[in-house]
């Protein structure tokens, strides 16, 4: 590949993320309007958000690694983006796979651990530790059904995954082929995404939302900003995986919306669970799933 | 030619004109953030009195702020208004003042209900700060006993009408005025009173520190203020060391 046309693929990928990120944050407010029989906000109202923190007079820092922290967020899921083939552009995908996807989608949990650690707040110190726990009790089912599609398809590469999923058609998905899997990789990804009832670590009633109560300004701006690429990330991986990638733009973008409106809307009929009970959750019946799901893949 | 027009001549002098440089992007730079701050507001959940009662209704499905962009957030650094529903007490005044010095600017202040006008059935109460413009700029009062939702809505949308035009300027107040609501502050609190917040310190770094700022009552404050300290680790909190309450 020409090394301008990678270039030019590494900076429009995030950017693509950041735009689809921003109607996926709306989509997710709108739905919960929706469910609550309310309106819900206007069209640009995630950027009004993102513009209006950023341009806050007062930006208190709590110091470097505070700063550090949420570079690191935002820019674990950046470089995550790059690694997630979408339709046209395949940026460092073929470089990358599944395994280092894993590991970068870590990388911002860790980032705001940093972060929210320089805080000293009691409050911001029960979020992160919570987060953390959820990472461990999300991983596990997580790494298996990682495990089980890359057997299945013989390779850790996304291209690969990809490829063989259109060349195959609808019978050779993902999700047809491994249904277990497929619903063992929902459950994780509602844990991922931190919705309801595994929203233990934003609890605003109880810990004043977990790691965001020391962040005002461009901090929380910044956060902003990780939400929208985390919602892509999530789902965009769940469409590789699983429904066949993108042929084009459109059935692309169709598929990580109907994806994401899954977890979304069985968020606002769940309260939410207690640290223990998450992991007692996921430890059991996604992990359940996905190993029974194991012994049904074929190479 | 008389002697001001000769030092014009010597040193031309350029008027500011009000609402930025001659930069044109900075101009559309500021008004967009204009607009975006006033279609995106956090309100603070911390109701003082009776009139937070009308929020909820407010929130919810029939009159729904989210359509205006006002969303609930929970912590001072967050958020950008903060509502004072209802009576405050001295006791709760203070916590008031401390939550209001920890928002980022710029920072919006609504009073709702009468009692934050004139201290309302409460007039003769001993324990109830009557005026709350006294101790914190109000960018807007809600009057009522209490407001219905309609009214809460009414006057957030003058807010955002204010903010977007650049007249709800409360925190700029509240920093070049510093000596005045400090003076009130005192009046109530005792002359020992400090929050951990150095609102001098502040107003000299946004650039409002005026001649308002200083005065007797920061004098005061400045004889007996401590810097604020970090809080002190320790573990085994049962030994002998521990601190006596």
């Amino acid at each position: 590949m020409h090394w301008a046309e990678l270039i030019a693929e590494l900076v429009l990928m995030p950017l693509v993320a950041f735009i689809v990120g921003l109607f996926m944050v709306l989509m997710m407010r709108k739905i919960a309007a929706k469910l609550q029989r309310r309106v819900g906000p206007p069209v640009l109202q995630p950027l009004y958000d993102i513009v209006k923190l950023f341009g806050k007079k007062t930006q208190t820092s709590h110091g470097l690694l505070h700063d550090f922290g949420i570079v690191m967020a935002v820019g674990g899921y950046v470089a995550a983006e790059t690694l997630l083939p979408v339709p046209g552009m395949n940026g460092i995908a073929e470089k990358g796979g599944m395994i280092t996807l894993l590991y970068l989608t870590m990388i911002p949990s860790l980032g705001l651990a940093l972060g929210v650690g320089q805080c000293a707040n009691p409050n911001g110190s029960i979020g992160i530790s919570r987060a953390l726990t959820a990472m461990l009790a999300y991983d596990i089912p997580f790494v298996i059904v990682i495990a089980g599609v890359a057997m299945h398809f013989g390779t850790t590469n996304l291209v690969d995954v990809v490829a063989q999923q259109q060349a195959g058609g609808f019978e050779s998905w993902g999700a047809v082929q491994m249904p277990l899997l497929a619903l063992a990789g929902l459950f994780a990804l509602q844990g991922m995404l931190g919705k309801q009832p595994f929203e233990i670590y934003v609890a605003p009633a109880e810990i004043a939302t977990g790691p965001m109560v020391e962040m005002g300004g461009k901090f929380l701006g910044g956060l902003f900003v990780m939400q929208c690429f985390q919602l892509y990330t999530a789902s965009v991986l769940y469409v590789t995986l699983f429904l066949g990638g993108g042929e084009n733009w459109i059935t692309f973008l169709a598929k990580s919306f109907a994806v994401l409106v899954v977890p979304m809307s069985l968020a606002f009929l769940f309260p939410r669970y207690r640290t223990e009970d998450m992991l007692a959750m996921l430890w059991k019946w996604p992990v359940i799933l996905g190993l029974i799901g194991l012994v049904f893949v074929t190479n | 030619m008389s002697d001001n027009e000769l030092v014009n001549q010597q040193f031309p002098v350029k008027v500011e004109q009000p609402g930025g440089s001659g930069n044109i992007f900075a101009r559309v730079f500021d008004e967009l953030t204009a607009f975006c701050r006033s279609r995106s507001l956090f309100i603070l959940h911390y109701c003082t009195g009776c009139g937070a009662i009308e929020l909820p209704p407010a929130m919810t499905s029939r009159f729904d702020m989210e359509r205006l962009g006002i969303s609930p957030m929970v912590s001072p650094r967050q958020a950008d208004i903060l509502l004072i529903t209802g009576y405050v007490s001295v006791k709760t005044l203070k916590r008031v003042i401390l939550t209001y010095e920890q928002m980022g600017s710029p920072k919006y202040v609504i009073g709702i209900c009468s009692c934050t006008v004139n201290g309302g059935m409460y007039w003769q109460s001993y324990a109830t700060a009557k005026k709350l413009n006294d101790y914190m700029p109000v960018d807007l009062y809600i009057a009522g006993c209490m407001p219905r939702p309609e009214a809460v809505i009414t006057g957030l949308r003058q807010l955002m009408e204010n903010i977007r035009r650049g007249e709800a300027n409360g925190w700029q107040d509240y920093y070049q005025r510093y000596d005045h609501y400090l003076g009130h502050q005192q009046r109530l609190f005792g002359e020992t009173w400090q929050t951990p917040t150095d609102v001098i310190a502040e107003a000299k770094h946004y650039g409002l520190f005026s001649n308002e700022t200083l005065g007797e009552h920061t004098k005061l404050l400045q004889q007996h203020q401590k810097p604020l300290e970090a809080l002190e680790m320790r573990l085994g909190l049962d030994s002998k060391d521990k601190v006596e309450p």
